[in-house]
């Protein structure tokens, strides 16, 4: 192997897939950057082996000449030391070459270092994209989707396939469901360019989508989707991102949803979150209880109690209210974490008595779905 | 020991049992080996491993050379997990990263295997949520569970495991393994006459013990015949001050009775299963000064000071009674 | 009970006296502590004597405060920090004597009756210690009884010290309004105005088994407070009693076996059971006691999904916390307590989406019995007739 790039090119493609290296890595060769020079371009890889991070830098860009390819290869060297190492040589072009005991000279000027290689076969193999198994998305979607489902992940350990974002895709549909057995958010998007792909029980880790949100740079438009067996591959223009699979079975969730109501109420998102906020103020922390009862037909009533602090009590007026007086309590925080994700001005509520599930959507789109549990108190 | 045909030299039920179920595809989800140190436990699990993972075996035998079978030796293998204990015990955090290795999809295949060595150092906590993992198998995983004695793991994980006993190396086996790491023969053999693990074995090699014990106790088994009178002075100013504690002094008997069980062989004319092979000359001298009725009664007074250093005799009192009894007439 | 000396020890705005007392630029300034001061939507919790002599009072929302009085200093909450120091200023109390019972987490009773007339120069020495020692100011009530002594902290705030003898009722209590009356809240008062009774001399001067007849048993009491009477004792375990139930078992030989532990364990998640519903209570955790065989001893505890009372949780909750922390040694002496007690009525419990069918119907069936207890218990003719014909 041995080429000739770009070191600012080089630089921030060697940032991109650090994100997924970990400083403490389970396998001694996922400490490393693995660096392949084909023909027509140079790909950079990283891995923790629950996320991995592929980039792909073109031998020509445009009218911009990135690398100089002069004998393709392989190799994988220490990311600390060679992200350093790059970043600070002095010229603006960096000469790699790989010897035959892989060790590799890094030249950039006047300077030379010499850094011992490991094995690039020792490197895991991660799954390949595969023509007709795929489907695009819009980035906007896609963050979208990561956005309003990610929140409601769970964080215990105890059902560790709920710290997952469900995924499946039926009729050109793909539906997203997180819940943490308290709350649960769903949306749902039409996929156009489906390829006819449909799938069910893909459980994402809440925390690689996140992370994938944060690399995804907004001015990709579309990214494409394969899921195979282990992982699913998210695949931006120069950028691959992979992620491992929850084992194990997601639990049925369409049937949660109740299908009547007793009471339906409108209130603008803003005032409920603000009410919900105040109310949550004097709160230790603990559970966050906040208590909700119907004043009349166009005014709620929040209150919420900490013993030795305090009691609160806030009136939200409501645009439409039918069916039913109400008393219910609920957790106010998983409230105000749904209502930041919904961009609507109101929101629609269907509650079904104080101790069933209750439904919030936004009141004009009927795309996205939250379920919350009360609080009963005994 | 890389193949099942190495493995049978030394364990052969097991390899074959081992070897007929990969052969078969009809592995267990979790193994138990168990057995002292230096059996080939550790070399069993990364061998079943390969098996289990190598797509080019040839009638069960891994090919050594591919990926799956170099990453498993390297520790390169994204879905082989070793966990073996931090210090002294295996570590909640190692539980914790274990058990969220559980609840995710293999990385390259749904092969998964997890070794765990010492796993008698795990918590009841730790050892329960392997338990959760082993009761509910998902996906092709295939878990090797390590320790010296199966009696320390707890009954509900036996249930759950299949529990191979590593047989204790002969002493053969262990002298070669001996030499074959560099020790010299004589000095090896009696190692390997002492214990049946390896690495115990390997421990009385450090600075020179076991050579340094072994001249000892042959200068005084030389002197009880040829110098009688200076035997007394050999133990209080040879034996003694070397073999100091009860554990060494029990190894001193221990030299002694296999010093006199040589000279016996040579009677019955098995010389070419002695263990002290470059004191050929004195044995055989030996053999023809002691009657067999006399090698007996030493061999009998031998034991009896073993016995007795078990139950609180002040070694110095214990050896100068043995050498009393070594010294009556022939 | 005659010659009792009970002492009322109340911090005077504690949470402010803390922040001050932590940072020294906050002496003698007007300082409100309210949630989210940041935002200037916080509601004040509770401010210092600079801020309320400036027309703060809490609650009261942020925004208004600085509005009365715009120099206020806020600061936010740190409720360990106040657990911490009431803790101290509990240890404190406890030097005078043993027999504290702390209220609440900045207020607490003393039976001081071993002082005799020296009670008022203790009072002034516990003031001043607090003060040098925590830099808190208290207000100290000295009374025959609790009410009194709990009436006599507050004549005089902040770093009073008032002794208040029974012979005083009249012309200290007797002349102010019912609502002054520990116990009497708002809705009470109403009650008793629509009866015409306005002051506590009313409350005094009125027939007791009118009191009792229209407010139950609080009527007696109310009547016995406007004299001065509260025979209640200085309990030092009411609140101890309040926190946590607990049973320990020494075993009859030492057991080092999971088998042996688990049977125990179970019996004593038993009683707890019977004992917490006895009291009414629920448990929000589990504490686990291992005493091994040479009395090292070893306490962990975890909190529970949702207060319980039932004995399956906490048999449970100490199974996994055994074999989390049984070291694997001997052990003579096992126990296990529900801590962070909480009463009926003040348990909550967030539903689980996947099983909340489950708590809907032990909701249902409490609804049920609830309302026939209510309606049972309304046969005021029925439960007299008994009474009378001293059935009781």
């Amino acid at each position: 192997m041995k080429f000739t790039i770009q070191r600012d090119v080089f630089v921030q493609n060697i940032q991109h897939v650090s994100k997924a290296i970990s400083s403490r890595a389970t396998l001694p060769i996922l400490t490393g950057i693995k660096i392949v020079a084909f023909d027509d371009g140079i790909t950079l890889t990283g891995s923790d082996s629950d996320i991995s991070i592929e980039a792909f830098i073109p031998a020509e860009d445009g009218d911009n000449s990135n690398v100089d390819i002069e004998r393709p290869g392989a190799v994988v060297l220490q990311a600390k030391y060679f992200a350093d190492i790059i970043k600070k040589l002095p010229e603006s072009t960096v000469e790699l070459t790989l010897n035959d005991q892989m060790v590799t000279k890094i030249r950039s000027g006047s300077s030379e270092f010499n850094l011992n290689g490991q094995d690039p076969d020792d490197f895991p193999r991660l799954p390949e994209v595969e023509e007709g198994s795929q489907f695009t998305l819009k980035t906007d979607l896609l963050k979208a989707l990561i956005k309003q489902t990610a929140f409601a992940v769970s964080t215990a350990e105890t059902r560790p396939i709920l710290t997952g974002i469900h995924w499946g895709m039926e009729s050109e549909k793909l539906m997203c469901t997180a819940t943490d057995s308290h709350r649960l958010a769903m949306r749902e998007a039409g996929v156009e360019e489906s390829g006819d792909v449909e799938f069910t029980n893909v459980v994402i880790p809440g925390k690689s989508l996140t992370e994938l949100s944060k690399i995804l740079d907004d001015s990709e438009e579309t990214v494409d989707v394969t899921v195979t067996d282990n992982q699913v591959l998210f695949k931006a223009t120069n950028l691959l991102f992979l992620s491992r699979l929850l084992d194990g079975n997601y639990p049925a969730t369409k049937n949660m949803i109740p299908s009547q109501s007793k009471t339906n109420i409108q209130v603008p998102a803003k005032q409920l979150m603000a009410a919900i906020e105040r109310a949550l103020l004097l709160s230790d922390g603990k559970n966050n209880v906040v208590n909700l009862k119907s004043l009349n037909e166009n005014e709620l009533e929040i209150t919420s109690v900490t013993p030795e602090v305090g009691k609160v009590t806030e009136s939200v007026s409501c645009d439409a209210f039918e069916g039913e007086e109400l008393r219910i309590s609920f957790n106010g925080k998983n409230i105000i974490d749904a209502l930041r994700v919904i961009e609507s001005q109101d929101v629609a509520i269907q509650f079904t008595g104080a101790m069933s599930p209750f439904i919030m959507r936004p009141a004009d789109r009927d795309y996205m779905l939250h379920l919350f549990s009360p609080v009963r108190t005994y | 020991m890389q193949t099942w045909s190495e493995l049978s030299e030394t364990q052969p039920t097991i390899a074959r049992v081992l070897q007929n179920s990969v052969r078969r595809g009809r592995l267990a989800h979790a193994y138990l080996f168990e057995g002292g140190r230096g059996t080939g436990r550790r070399a069993a699990a990364l061998l079943l491993a390969r098996a289990f993972l190598c797509e080019k075996t040839v009638d069960a035998e891994p090919c050594l050379v591919c990926r799956e079978c170099r990453r498993a030796e390297s520790g390169n293998h994204p879905d082989v997990h070793r966990i073996q204990p931090d210090g002294q015990t295996i570590k909640v955090d190692q539980i914790r990263a274990l058990k969220k290795e559980f609840s995710m999809r293999g990385m390259e295949s749904a092969k998964k295997v997890y070794i765990i060595e010492e796993t008698e150092t795990m918590s009841a906590a730790a050892a329960n949520s392997l338990l959760k993992f082993l009761e509910e198998p998902e996906g092709e995983a295939l878990a090797v569970l390590i320790t010296a004695s199966a009696g320390q793991i707890l009954p509900t994980i036996l249930s759950r495991a299949q529990v191979m006993s590593f047989s204790p190396l002969p002493p053969d086996r262990v002298t070669k393994a001996l030499v074959e790491r560099g020790f010299r023969e004589k000095e090896a053999r009696t190692a390997a006459s002492l214990t049946s693990d390896l690495e115990e074995a390997e421990r009385m090699f450090d600075e020179e013990w076991i050579s340094q014990g072994r001249e000892k106790v042959v200068q005084l088994m030389n002197d009880l015949i040829s110098r009688p009178q200076d035997a007394y002075i050999t133990v209080h100013e040879t034996i003694m001050p070397f073999f100091t504690d009860r554990q060494q002094i029990q190894t001193a008997l221990d030299l002694m009775m296999i010093w006199y069980r040589d000279v016996l062989r040579m009677q019955v004319g098995q010389s070419d299963a002695v263990v002290y092979i470059d004191q050929e000359d004195t044995l055989t001298k030996q053999a023809f000064q002691l009657s067999q009725q006399k090698l007996g009664k030493n061999l009998q007074a031998v034991m009896d000071a073993k016995r007795r250093a078990g139950a609180n005799v002040p070694p110095q009192l214990l050896v100068e009674q043995l050498l009393l009894r070594l010294q009556e007439g022939s | 009970m005659a010659g009792r000396i009970v002492m009322h020890v109340d911090m005077n705005s504690f949470y402010a006296s803390v922040e001050s007392a932590d940072d020294p630029a906050l002496q003698g300034k007007p300082l409100a502590i309210a949630g989210n001061a940041k935002k200037r939507k916080g509601i004040v919790v509770t401010a210092s004597y600079e801020a309320r002599r400036k027309g703060v009072k809490p609650p009261q929302p942020l925004w208004e405060a600085k509005k009365t009085c715009p120099d206020l200093l806020v600061r936010e909450p740190r409720f360990d920090r106040y657990r911490e120091i009431s803790r101290q200023m509990f240890q404190l109390l406890l030097e005078y004597t043993p027999l504290v019972e702390p209220v609440s987490i900045d207020e607490g009773y003393l039976d001081m009756t071993t002082a005799g007339i020296r009670a008022p120069d203790i009072a002034a020495s516990i003031q001043k210690r607090i003060m040098e020692e925590l830099k808190l100011p208290c207000s100290i009530g000295v009374a025959p009884n609790k009410f009194l002594a709990k009436t006599a902290s507050d004549m005089k705030k902040p770093l009073g010290i008032t002794v208040l003898r029974k012979r005083d009722t009249k012309t200290l209590l007797w002349p102010l309004p019912c609502r002054e009356m520990h116990g009497i809240g708002g809705k009470t008062a109403e009650k008793l105005a629509r009866h015409h009774l306005h002051t506590i001399g009313d409350i005094a001067a009125a027939d007791p088994d009118f009191l009792e007849r229209v407010f139950g048993v609080s009527g007696r009491r109310m009547y016995e407070r406007a004299h001065g009477n509260d025979d209640r004792p200085v309990d030092p375990e009411a609140a101890e009693q309040f926190k946590s139930v607990g049973h320990s078992r020494t075993l009859p030989k030492d057991a080092s076996a999971t088998e042996d532990i688990l049977p125990v364990l179970k019996e004593m998640a038993y009683s707890l059971e019977k004992r917490m519903k006895k009291k009414h209570v629920y448990a929000s955790g589990v504490q686990l006691t291992i005493r091994y065989a040479d009395w090292t001893t070893v306490q962990r505890s975890a909190r529970l999904q949702e207060p319980s009372s039932g004995w399956e949780p906490f048999y449970q909750m100490g199974r996994l916390l055994w074999e989390d922390y049984w070291s694997g040694a001997p052990v003579r002496l096992i126990g296990i307590t529900g801590i962070d007690l909480v009463e009926r009525g003040q348990a909550q419990k967030q539903l689980n989406l996947f099983s909340y069918k489950e708590d809907q119907e032990t909701y249902e069936k409490e609804k049920l019995l609830n309302e026939l207890n209510r309606q049972l218990g309304e046969g005021a003719v029925r439960r007299g007739y008994f009474k009378d014909s001293g059935y009781q």
